[in-house]
């Protein structure tokens, strides 16, 4: 395939992946609460949280790649980094939410008769592992950039 | 490095490979498919006052919920618990019958009011009556000193008269079992059986319905309690039980009867699991769900209930020959 169409269509698929990975927790509880026939509403604030975040994070991560492609002395090191930063996302934007709801249910469980709170804190989790994958892609670009490479965006 | 590629590139780039590999299996055999199943968002506890003793029990009629796997404190649990108190409102029962696993994610004593009180308020403060047939402390966790504590701080809250009981109300004679002892079903019987046995055996009631939280038929993730039918089943066949309720298998499963036998299981109480079909299943569902019961004379009649109203199953059951 040629390097340019390669070029064109590689970023906004990192972005799609980018997004889906944002995405899937909710879905996992959304289609759980469908199933468990809970009504056509519940768990829609969760899927729109993340598909507020997995969009706007979506068009940084495509924004991330075409800024280090201007700058970047070898194309490989912005894919690697990347991947890592991907890598990162995917752990983080699950995980998280796992660790937080299982191990502390008792303390957010008071907060769950205000309702909003619960989409804040899935959300804040979301963006933590958002912010750490951003961290580990910027950060390993830089690492894998022969020194006096120009930082990007 | 030859052409290139520097050390620095072949250790990021391992990393995201490894990464990525470990991620994808992690997250897609077990991770998703955890979240999916557990109940682990905190949900709004029902906000409903209802109007207290209004059901009707007498010799001939009595109305009771069963619910078991319920003890998550989270959405689902609340969802499935706010449909209970709205079925209160439409069809007035007295007696919750809890088929076990009534909390998850820690101990009971510390979570008492998030997966007891918390959800059940508009019940319990309406005066519904709770009976417990114990079912948590699966696999290796019964065996230790933490899970009898657990099930001591389930009977002490609770107000449960024992690990093993029975309890009359209205025609019905509710046999309510502690299936978590080690070895029930096989060689270590202990005296829960030959207690049945003479329960069952001084029953002048009409009907006669056991509940127990492993199921002796499920087409679930669990499937059939290894040993139930064999142990268990004569016991309830030779005192001609009309019901048998479970949870366990988070699912909603009636069968046919079963040597006059209905089992029925229903174990969605705040999370769901897939299930199958097998010879004996009539209905099964993986749903969230509840069982209302309604007895009136020689007939019983089971409604089985989502969250949102939906009705999954319907049933009917005429009371033995000669009772």
């Amino acid at each position: 395939m040629r390097q340019d169409v390669v070029d064109r269509i590689a970023p906004p698929v990192y972005a799609a992946v980018d997004f889906g990975v944002i995405l899937v927790p909710s879905l996992a509880v959304k289609l759980a609460a469908d199933r468990g026939g809970m009504g056509d509403a519940t768990g829609v604030d969760l899927l729109l949280a993340s598909t507020a975040l997995g969009v706007v994070h979506a068009v940084l991560a495509w924004s991330r790649l075409r800024a280090e492609e201007r700058v970047a002395v070898r194309r490989a090191d912005m894919w690697i980094a990347a991947i890592d930063a991907l890598v990162v996302l995917a752990l983080g934007a699950t995980m998280l939410l796992i660790a937080v709801f299982y191990r502390f249910a008792d303390e957010h469980a008071s907060i769950a008769d205000r309702g909003y709170p619960v989409v804040a804190l899935w959300l804040g989790l979301q963006l933590v592992a958002v912010l750490l994958a951003e961290i580990t892609g910027r950060l390993v670009f830089r690492w894998l950039e022969p020194p006096g490479t120009a930082a990007p965006g | 490095m030859s052409r290139g590629v520097t050390r620095r590139q072949v250790l990021a780039a391992a990393a995201g490979a490894a990464g990525s590999v470990a991620t994808a299996a992690l997250l897609g055999e077990h991770v998703w498919p955890l979240l999916a199943r557990e109940d682990l968002i905190p949900g709004s506890a029902p906000d409903m006052t209802l109007v207290p003793h209004a059901w009707t029990t007498t010799p001939t009629e009595v109305s009771f919920v069963a619910v078991g796997d319920n003890g998550s404190g989270g959405r689902q649990a609340m969802a499935v618990a706010a449909e209970m108190a709205r079925t209160y409102e439409r069809a007035p029962y007295g007696v919750v019958a809890l088929l076990g696993d009534i909390c998850y994610y820690g101990s009971f004593e510390d979570r008492f009011d998030r997966v007891f009180n918390r959800p059940l308020r508009p019940l319990i403060d309406a005066g519904v009556d709770f009976e417990l047939a114990i079912g948590n402390h699966d696999d290796d966790l019964r065996h230790s000193d933490e899970s009898m504590e657990e099930i001591e701080a389930e009977l002490r809250l609770l107000g449960t008269p024992g690990l093993y009981y029975q309890a009359t109300h209205g025609p019905v004679d509710l046999f309510c079992l502690d299936s978590s002892v080690p070895g029930i079903f096989g060689d270590v019987a202990g005296d829960q059986w030959d207690w049945l046995d003479d329960a069952l055996a001084r029953s002048t009631n009409q009907w006669r319905i056991v509940t127990l939280h492993h199921p002796p038929y499920s087409s679930g993730r669990h499937g059939s309690t290894p040993g139930a039918q064999e142990v268990l089943e004569p016991i309830l066949r030779r005192h001609a039980v009309d019901l048998v309720l479970a949870g366990h298998d988070h699912h909603y499963e009636r069968t046919r009867p079963i040597h006059g036998i209905t089992y029925v299981i229903s174990g969605g109480g705040c999370k769901t699991t897939r299930v199958g079909r097998s010879d004996f299943t009539v209905v099964a569902e993986s749903t969230l769900n509840f069982l209302h019961v309604h007895v009136r004379g020689d007939r019983l009649r089971g409604t089985a209930i989502r969250p949102d109203g939906h009705v999954i199953d319907r049933f009917q059951l005429r009371a033995r020959e000669g009772r």
